[in-house]
């Protein structure tokens, strides 16, 4: 393997990176919102976003992925390969996220939304000045490690020929005959990326406590 | 304008013949991989820290990996050294390999807060050696593992979708072969995944089954 | 003094020491128990009465000397001052039956399979037979109708009769009870008492860490109190509570005896 064949490894890593933060960007205010919904029971959405979170948490990233990538330009949309894996991502990763999100809500204690409610705060500033500001801290910890699982789900996108890191390794493989280093390459880099999350990981449970985390 | 639907209908053989795949390897693998898991558990568990220690940074490393990568090493890996698999069995050995480790974690997590006392009462009653596992220990740690077991076999039946890129002849890859020669996409796709969700309440199903048989044994 | 001397010893501990760090927990503790009879080990928590009991069949290993079961040494190979593999130790173990404080039943067997798992795994005997004299051992506990039921739907006084049951199928040549009704509601202790006497008086060996004053006063032949992991004071039930040689005696059984 040469260097410029690393080089490219490394620009997937990147875009890999690139992917994946532009559907955590989506996907965590994406399944804050699946939350809200079916915490507040916002009658016809509450049980779609049920349907929702329980379909997506049960396919796998490769066949939604594949169905994005072909099925939405059957609509007249033009759909790129970088949008569609990004969309996968975001997609997948929000119905985890509402999980987390969902949890916390479910765990706030009653008695301070009560204490609000008699001050006659509505439910907008409620949510805004009482809740999220301690949700958002038991929450960090699961989101990151979802951030970890999300990573480890990324090569799905490889399949529509996004040039991340396992599509970058399995081109250079292709070129150069030899699959195996290149494929060594990219897992070590796929370690350095998730070893860094698992640290950040252990850096918030640290500071904002282990409530909401799973492993 | 027609959605597929009635094409992907009359080629639903190919896609029961790819869940029938998907199935035996999504259940072979996580059985074997629990088989495994055991002896990795109690390589984590053994009172030699040296191989305890060894053993963990092996677990670790391999949750680090995402599955792909590992399913691309095995296929281009073992050629190399001389053992040759077909896709398929690349494919469930990748599975099997992956997911020890995770059972191995589970398991031993699950072994860690086992409470002393049984264990002690056991080795005060001549439980020793193998005995004392297959008696005594493994009894209560899988009774207490249903729930995360159940949680790794949807993770498991997810992940073999990634075998479709090694072309192992899986749900996926029986969708995309139906959506590349009729290009019905929509219909191909959307069928798959919710034969999938299907999959995974079933498991689901089956776990809240098996709660309800072990809460009285613990 | 008792009759220890004319009836067959069964255990015999010889000057055992046990330390954990710089605690010294047993300090040379000396004592013998006759077949068929009953000792009662007292004294204040934290005097060393439990490691005692727990050196006995070496889930503590001791620093300093020895324990005899039957004339055989336990922990250590014959002769020799090698220790004992866990097989072999495991094999010691199953001679001895022990009942713990906080009955530590297997909860993912069933009251019958608790009882039977150990005789029929451990000393391989033959199932019918086991099972057969388990049914008689429930009977006896007054426990034959919970034979199929789990131990997580049992109160804790027929936990620790189960627990005394599972002990007995073992055909132990001794006894341990590890405060055995310490763990219990006030009301439940008596079932449990009630079981133990009637073991005494069928002719079991026993050892008995207990804080139970009345158990000890009406069916122990010996007792032993232990303070500081030692032993302060042995003898009849009946002189040893009414006329205490040592002035520590009198200490413990005014505050406990009320």
């Amino acid at each position: 393997m040469t260097w410029n064949a690393f080089l490219s490894l490394l620009d997937g890593a990147g875009l890999t990176l690139l992917i994946s933060g532009a559907g955590i960007l989506i996907g965590v205010p994406l399944g804050f919102a699946l939350a809200l919904i079916r915490w507040a029971r916002v009658p016809v959405l509450a049980p779609i976003a049920a349907v929702y979170v329980s379909l997506l948490r049960s396919t796998p990233a490769v066949t939604l992925c594949l169905l994005i990538f072909f099925a939405v330009p059957t609509l007249g949309i033009e759909i790129g390969a970088w949008t569609a894996g990004i969309l996968t991502l975001a997609l997948v990763t929000a119905a985890f996220n509402s999980e987390i999100w969902r949890a916390g809500l479910l765990n706030f204690p009653a008695d301070q939304l009560e204490a609000a409610r008699a001050f006659g705060m509505p439910a907008g500033l409620r949510l805004r000045r009482i809740i999220f500001p301690q949700l958002w801290r038991v929450s960090l910890p699961g989101l990151v490690n979802e951030a970890t699982l999300l990573i480890k789900a990324s090569p799905a996108i490889a399949v529509i020929g996004v040039a991340e890191i396992t599509r970058a390794a399995t081109r250079i493989g292709a070129q150069t005959y030899e699959p195996l280093p290149p494929m060594l390459a990219a897992t070590g880099l796929y370690v350095a990326i998730i070893l860094v999350l698992v640290g950040l990981q252990r850096f918030v449970e640290k500071r904002y406590g282990r409530i909401g985390a799973q492993a | 304008m027609s959605h597929g639907f009635e094409i992907v209908w009359e080629h639903s053989d190919r896609l029961v013949a790819g869940l029938v795949n998907t199935v035996v390897l999504s259940l072979l693998g996580a059985v074997l991989a629990l088989m495994f898991g055991c002896v990795v558990a109690m390589m984590l568990m053994a009172s030699n820290r040296v191989l305890a220690l060894a053993t963990q940074g092996v677990v670790d490393l391999m949750r680090c990996v995402p599955f792909l990568m590992l399913v691309y090493l095995v296929y281009y890996g073992l050629p190399q050294f001389g053992i040759d698999f077909d896709n398929w069995t690349a494919g469930l050995a990748a599975l099997v390999l992956y997911n020890t480790a995770y059972m191995a974690e589970i398991l031993r997590g699950i072994w860690k807060n086992l409470p002393r006392e049984t264990i002690e009462a056991a080795t005060a009653f001549g439980f020793q050696g193998r005995r004392l596992y297959t008696r005594i220990i493994f009894p209560q740690v899988f009774l207490a593992a249903g729930p995360m077991v159940g949680n790794q076999l949807i993770q498991i039946i997810k992940d073999t979708a990634f075998l479709t890129i090694i072309a192992v002849p899986e749900l996926t890859q029986a969708a995309s072969g139906i959506q590349a020669q009729y290009f019905v996409p929509f219909a191909a796709f959307i069928v798959a995944i919710f034969i999938y969700w299907a999959l995974c309440a079933l498991v689901e199903a089956g776990t809240f089954a098996v709660e309800r048989l072990a809460e009285v044994r613990r | 003094m008792t009759d220890s001397e004319t009836t067959e010893t069964v255990l015999d501990i010889r000057g055992l020491t046990k330390s954990f760090g710089s605690n010294v927990v047993l300090d040379g503790v000396s004592l013998k128990v006759g077949k068929a009879q009953t000792v009662c080990l007292l004294g204040p928590s934290g005097s060393g009465k439990s490691t005692l009991l727990r050196c006995v069949n070496w889930l503590e290993k001791p620093d300093q000397g020895s324990v005899y079961l039957s004339g055989r040494r336990i922990g250590v190979r014959e002769g020799g001052h090698m220790a004992m593999s866990n097989a072999e130790l495991a094999r010691e173990r199953a001679r001895i039956g022990m009942v713990f404080q906080h009955f530590n039943l297997w909860p993912h067997l069933s009251v019958i399979q608790n009882i039977v798992e150990a005789p029929i795994h451990v000393q391989r005997r033959a199932k019918d037979e086991v099972m057969a004299e388990a049914e008689i051992l429930l009977d006896r506990v007054g426990l034959a109708a919970k034979k199929d039921d789990f131990p997580s739907r049992l109160s804790g006084g027929q936990k620790q009769r189960v627990g005394i049951a599972r002990a007995l199928a073992m055909k132990p040549e001794l006894l341990l009870f590890d405060e055995p009704t310490s763990a219990l509601d006030p009301e439940l202790v008596g079932e449990v008492v009630a079981v133990m006497k009637k073991l005494a008086e069928g002719g079991s060996t026993m050892l008995v860490v207990t804080h139970e004053m009345s158990f000890a006063r009406e069916t122990a032949d010996e007792v032993i109190l232990m303070d500081g992991g030692r032993i302060v004071e042995t003898g009849a039930p009946g002189a040893f509570f009414k006329n205490p040689k040592t002035e520590r005696a009198r200490q413990f059984l005014q505050r406990y005896v009320s």
